[in-house]
């Protein structure tokens, strides 16, 4: 029989290189250190980070960012990076990745709902007026006001630095 | 007296102003003065503004850290979240120059700079290193007897170790040993250590892992939750009126924010400390407390 042929997206790889902490995907050798912590794993067969670091070393664009990833499955809870030896930060991995679905406009929806706040008003709890009355209520001091002018400078887009644009050093 | 920097964060000051005012009624009681500044916004979460944009992540952490780094003060956190973004930020712009400058590039577009000189630290790891525990059990003027507690970790304070060094994250002791100060007895159970589940955005995961953590409390015979992050607060408050609701299964288990028994422990009353704003109702431990 002949042995099936393994395919690697280097060029997936290399995008996913330039997102902080993207490159340490690279130092995975498939222990599955990770598994035995993840709780997500332990919740859902769907979610399996070894898994996921397997597909990035294939550079599986598709499977990774693409709609229904599994990747939005984890918790966010860093026991895999509490745990593997060879210090991938696997959820830094998952978090690159989700950077990446975000550019590609693959992130669920509800993604957005849940950040926008932060970018438009500075919280990521928006303030009303019955917040405002509650805190009255319990006799704390009113709210300090939120800089919002130097948040919008500091968010704004910068062509140069964008991740997947980002150039890195020696290169053309 | 020592003097610090609140970083309130969201959560506190907007959804839950009763851990806000269960830190702003104790940590006086423990010599600690809180200076209040302006200028902080969102630490950002660590897991939805982070998903979309590392980098925009990083920048408005570094702001935040900038500001407080212009007034000399260190700042202390109560959330679990902002510690989590406020160190990992930290950690990542200390360990590679280029993103610091990087980040800084944005920062000059205000003026800031970020120089990582600040220090940054949860209370609990404040009062445990630089007050000590016994500044703790010298403020208590009520005991907690024989209330048993099960702590819940959560995962930011703790992980990853590397960053956040705060205590053995397999089997942590902090807040075993806050609970302990206070007079109560910290009470171990199977899933002490399980992720609430917050941060997982599917609609059925993150209740069943909060489930198996509500069994297993349920089984040790506790007589509360004892707390430290407002995000798995909302997990085990509001989650078990939806626990209710969905599953027909009701557990009762009240989840007190370890500062709230902190303050009952130094005398305060339940109203000063917001206890009577949480869903499910302290009722049970109240009449524990005499
Ligand atoms: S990410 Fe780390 S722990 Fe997980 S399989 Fe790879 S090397 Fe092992
Ligand atoms: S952070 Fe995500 S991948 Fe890592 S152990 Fe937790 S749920 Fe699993």
């Amino acid at each position: 029989m002949p042995k099936e042929k393994v395919v690697v997206d280097f060029r997936f790889r290399e995008k996913l290189n330039k997102i902080t902490g993207g490159k340490h995907h690279n130092y995975c050798y498939q222990c599955s250190a990770c598994v035995a912590v993840c709780p997500a794993a332990r919740f859902t067969d769907e979610f399996n980070p070894r898994i996921i670091l397997l597909k990035a070393l294939l550079g599986m664009e598709e499977a990774l960012i693409g709609e229904d990833s599994p990747i939005w499955l984890c918790t966010n809870c860093y026991s895999c990076y509490e745990r593997c030896p060879q210090d991938v930060r696997p959820i830094e991995v998952i978090i690159a990745l989700k950077n990446l679905a975000v550019e590609r406009e693959t992130a669920p929806a509800n993604l957005a709902k849940l950040s926008e706040n932060i970018a438009e008003t500075g919280m990521s709890v928006t303030v009303s007026s019955a917040v405002n009355r509650r805190r009255q209520e319990l006799g704390l001091p009113p709210l300090k006001t939120i800089p919002l002018e130097e948040l919008k400078k500091i968010l704004e887009e910068d062509e140069a630095e964008e991740p997947s644009s980002k150039k890195r050093k020696g290169e053309p | 007296m020592m003097r610090l920097i609140p970083f309130w964060g969201c959560m506190m000051p907007l959804k839950y102003p009763q851990m806000e005012l269960a830190i702003r009624k104790t940590l006086p009681n423990l010599g600690i003065e809180l200076v209040d500044v302006d200028g902080f916004t969102c630490c950002p979460d660590p897991i939805y503004f982070k998903a979309r944009n590392k980098i925009k992540w990083l920048t408005v952490a570094a702001r935040n850290l900038a500001v407080a780094e212009e007034t000399g003060i260190d700042i202390i956190t109560m959330c679990s979240g902002c510690i989590s973004t406020l160190k990992e930020a930290q950690y990542l712009l200390a360990e590679d120059p280029d993103l610091m400058a990087q980040i800084n590039r944005r920062l000059k577009r205000i003026n800031r700079e970020y120089k990582g000189k600040v220090k940054v630290k949860h209370a609990v790891v404040m009062m445990r290193d630089d007050l000590g525990i016994e500044a703790i059990e010298k403020s208590v003027k009520r005991p907690l007897e024989d209330i048993k507690v099960a702590i819940h970790y959560g995962c930011h304070l703790l992980k990853p170790s590397q960053i956040m060094r705060v205590d053995d994250a397999d089997y942590p002791s902090i807040l075993d040993d806050f609970v302990t100060a206070i007079g109560a007895i910290p009470l171990d159970h199977d899933e002490k250590l399980l992720c609430c589940g917050k941060g997982c955005m599917d609609d059925e995961l993150p209740l069943e892992m909060t489930e198996s953590i509500f069994a297993s409390i349920e089984a040790s015979g506790a007589d509360c939750m004892g707390l430290i992050c407002p995000t798995c607060f909302s997990s085990f408050d509001m989650g078990q009126i939806m626990i209710a609701r969905q599953k027909g299964k009701t557990y009762n288990i009240p989840v007190i924010y370890i500062f709230q028994l902190l303050g009952l422990a130094q005398g305060l009353s339940a109203e000063d400390i917001g206890l009577h704003t949480h869903r499910v109702k302290a009722d049970k431990v109240l009449e524990k407390i005499v």
